[in-house]
């Protein structure tokens, strides 16, 4: 750097500790780099700071007083003391006021386990209490929609009225009365009723003032196994976790992205999860007998009647196929090569599409898009086209069965008339429920969904992203990319892939725009399609 | 080194047990005599047990017959046998409560660490051992038949020396 220039960053240490970090940073976000953290309630790193909670104090050694940590920004040269003796007297004296209001709920308490208040007083705060004086009550109140608001746990922190205000911006919220008399209110007579984003607020509550109605006693937070995944409800790919008990889907959360989703969620997606419970699911390959009828039969059966038939077809035969843009990208660019290599002909697929976007005002990066489901792109990338209406059904007429190969890959086909595939000469149905369609079948394969397997999905702007297995897959379903896989190796004479990031990097061998990305590429925060990736930037912490 | 075997000597030929059986009921004969009772009539009189006995499980209930329990989870959480089964709800007045509450008996090992984890001092192991049952399926206890049990709880502290000081 040229002596001339001025310098952009400063330099300061933290608990003996020196970084050195842009202007401008805050010393909480420099203290999150070092691995410091600093309790703090009122800061969100997706919201504005107004040093409210005083939570955050810090000691800069040679100021007068302690220091919001939030909004402070660093100067050069500064030593900042975390943890100590005045640092530490002045949180355990603030988690004292926070108790003498705060109910001691925490056994009825939804947020019990991922409670802040929790957490700070267990670590650094009193051991008894010395109030005598009676708490307040406020008893708890409907908020409409999704939110129940407990007055009683409130602590203040104005995060949910911040959250509504700047990024929603949608003001239902806001602080009325004073002192301790002050609780959160809506003044309008509908509350939260109808707003695509309140779900959010729930999440950034860091005590139980706050909860979801859906989630209301359904589970103890620490029994939740959470799993990393991308919701599969519209082509945005928000970066959500999974949270199961018990193999069921409980709730869903959203995960930081920035190039996503920043820190939120809609309340369309949060609150769609009950059809990955569902119980009434295909368990076993059943194979039609020399009798009509379909029956058990094993993988191992299942996988040489599906290879023998289809080498039998393969040229001779028009090829269609039915994919669901609920798949994975391994699945169906799988499906769409096991068709170029029986000699191409038709690839569709059906997806329900809203009337418009509902775009978040202060991140408009983040919206509920209209394809309702995850891997639109991808499917198009594969070659599929789009047929049928914006519910999702009709569009199957106008496809020639006749005499044809007909491979159906998780789409329901609810709608379709009784004798669709009764003229095809192999009907396959891969599938993950029962449906009458499977009357003319073939073939039936029970495969599992995006949540019981590993994989990829292409979001709207073409960013590929991963997603992990949340539950385990029931009876004897597979992947779909893994029955394919083997299908290709029977045809094409290669091996099948083991993994789903094997399965990953066969498709970029034969879809150009995938060619170049791997799950080590992509990571946690997704790749861009044809773009060039800058592995600096995936890997930099910088969040907003 | 061989294992040494101890070879007892037995009689040869066929023994006399007369003198055994005399001294047997003599013995007996001591004991009907002796003043001293030892033997507990056992469905007339009964053990009093020590107030730490850990028997089978009562739930206490609020005088208009609810049951105590808020459904918290936290007993499920700590049981180190995973005999507690609970589904938490929310009842007509919105207090949380449990819609079922279900312990297993047989799998219980009765550390009682359930009363002790117990935000509301609801769930108690107690003073019980007459718990037989001509069935498995009911040794697994609901929640009326937990509130219904009517046997004294354990006392797992001293309530005048609760630290044990």
């Amino acid at each position: 750097m040229a002596a001339n220039e001025p310098k952009n960053t400063v330099t300061c240490t933290i608990n003996g500790r020196t970084i050195e970090v842009p202007k401008g940073t805050r010393i909480i976000e420099a203290a999150e780099q070092l691995g410091v953290g600093i309790p703090h309630y009122c800061y969100h790193p997706g919201l504005s700071a107004p040093a409210m909670c005083r939570m955050c104090l810090v000691e800069i050694e040679g100021a007068p007083k302690l220091a919001p940590a939030c909004v402070t920004e660093v100067a050069d040269g500064q030593s900042i003391l975390t943890e100590s003796p005045k640092a530490r007297e002045a949180r355990e004296g603030v988690l004292e006021f926070y108790l003498v209001n705060h109910p001691l709920d925490c056994p009825i308490c939804d947020q019990a386990g991922e409670c802040k208040l929790q957490d700070y007083v267990a670590a650094e705060g009193r051991k008894h209490g010395r109030t005598i004086e009676p708490k307040r009550i406020f008893g708890r109140d409907d908020f409409g929609g999704d939110i129940l608001y407990y007055g009683n746990r409130c602590i203040m922190c104005t995060r949910c009225v911040r959250f509504m205000r700047e990024v929603a911006q949608d003001d239902r919220l806001c602080v009325v009365q004073r002192g301790n008399r002050s609780v959160i209110d809506t003044f309008f007579r509908d509350g939260l009723e109808n707003s695509p984003w309140a779900g959010n607020i729930v999440d950034i509550c860091p005590v139980g003032a706050l909860v979801s109605k859906d989630f209301l006693h359904k589970a103890r937070v620490w029994d939740l196994d959470r799993y990393p995944s991308i919701c599969p409800n519209c082509s945005q790919g928000c970066n959500i976790t999974i949270d199961t008990r018990d193999d069921r889907v409980m709730r869903l959360k959203p995960r930081a992205n920035p190039d996503v989703n920043s820190y939120w969620m809609c309340d369309y997606g949060r609150l769609r999860y009950e059809w990955i419970n569902r119980e009434d699911r295909l368990e076993t390959p059943l194979v039609r007998n020399d009798d009509g009828v379909l029956a058990d039969a094993s993988w191992h059966d299942a996988a040489l009647v599906l290879i023998e038939r289809l080498k039998a077809l393969r040229g001779t035969a028009p090829v269609v196929i039915v994919g669901s843009p609920v798949h994975a990208n391994e699945d169906l660019g799988l499906l769409g090569r096991v068709g170029d290599l029986l000699g191409g002909g038709e690839r569709v697929f059906r997806s329900a599409r809203a009337e418009d976007e509902v775009v978040l005002p202060g991140f408009p990066k983040l919206a509920r898009r209209r394809d309702l489901a995850a891997n639109v792109r991808g499917a198009e990338l594969f070659g599929y086209r789009r047929v049928g209406g914006d519910d999702g059904r009709g569009g199957l007429d106008g496809l020639s069965t006749a005499g044809a190969v007909l491979i159906v890959l998780g789409d329901e086909l609810l709608d379709v008339p009784e004798t669709f595939g009764q003229d095809a000469a192999f009907f396959v149905y891969m599938g993950e429920y029962p449906s009458p369609a499977m009357r003319n079948a073939h073939l039936v394969l029970p495969v599992t969904t995006f949540a019981e397997q590993e994989g990829t999905f292409t979001n709207y702007e073409g960013r590929v992203q991963r997603f992990w297995p949340a539950r385990h897959a029931p009876g004897l379903a597979r992947p779909a990319w893994q029955v394919l896989g083997v299908v290709l190796a029977g045809l094409e004479d290669t091996t099948a892939p083991a993994t789903a990031g094997d399965a990953f990097l066969r498709l970029g061998e034969h879809f150009a725009e995938l060619a170049g990305l791997s799950y080590a590429v992509i990571g946690t925060r997704g790749a861009l399609i044809n773009e060039p990736v800058d592995l600096i930037a995936a890997t930099s912490t910088e969040v907003r | 080194m061989a294992i040494g075997v101890k070879v007892m000597k037995r009689p040869e030929g066929s023994p006399s047990y007369l003198r055994a059986s005399l001294r047997g009921m003599a013995l007996t004969f001591r004991h009907l005599i002796d003043p001293r009772k030892v033997t507990m009539q056992y469905p007339d009189e009964k053990w009093e047990l020590s107030k730490r006995w850990r028997g089978t499980h009562r739930m206490e209930v609020h005088a208009d017959g609810r049951p105590k329990c808020v459904a918290c989870g936290l007993c499920p959480t700590i049981c180190p046998s995973n005999c507690i089964r609970l589904v938490p709800g929310e009842d007509d007045q919105g207090n949380r409560y449990p819609i079922v509450y279900e312990i297993d008996e047989f799998r219980c090992i009765f550390c009682g660490m359930c009363q002790e984890v117990c935000p509301v001092e609801a769930i108690h192991v107690g003073q019980d051992y007459e718990n037989a049952e001509f069935t498995r399926e009911r040794f697994v206890y609901d929640l009326d038949r937990l509130m219904a049990q009517d046997h004294p709880v354990t006392q797992l502290w001293d309530p005048a020396d609760p630290l044990s000081e």
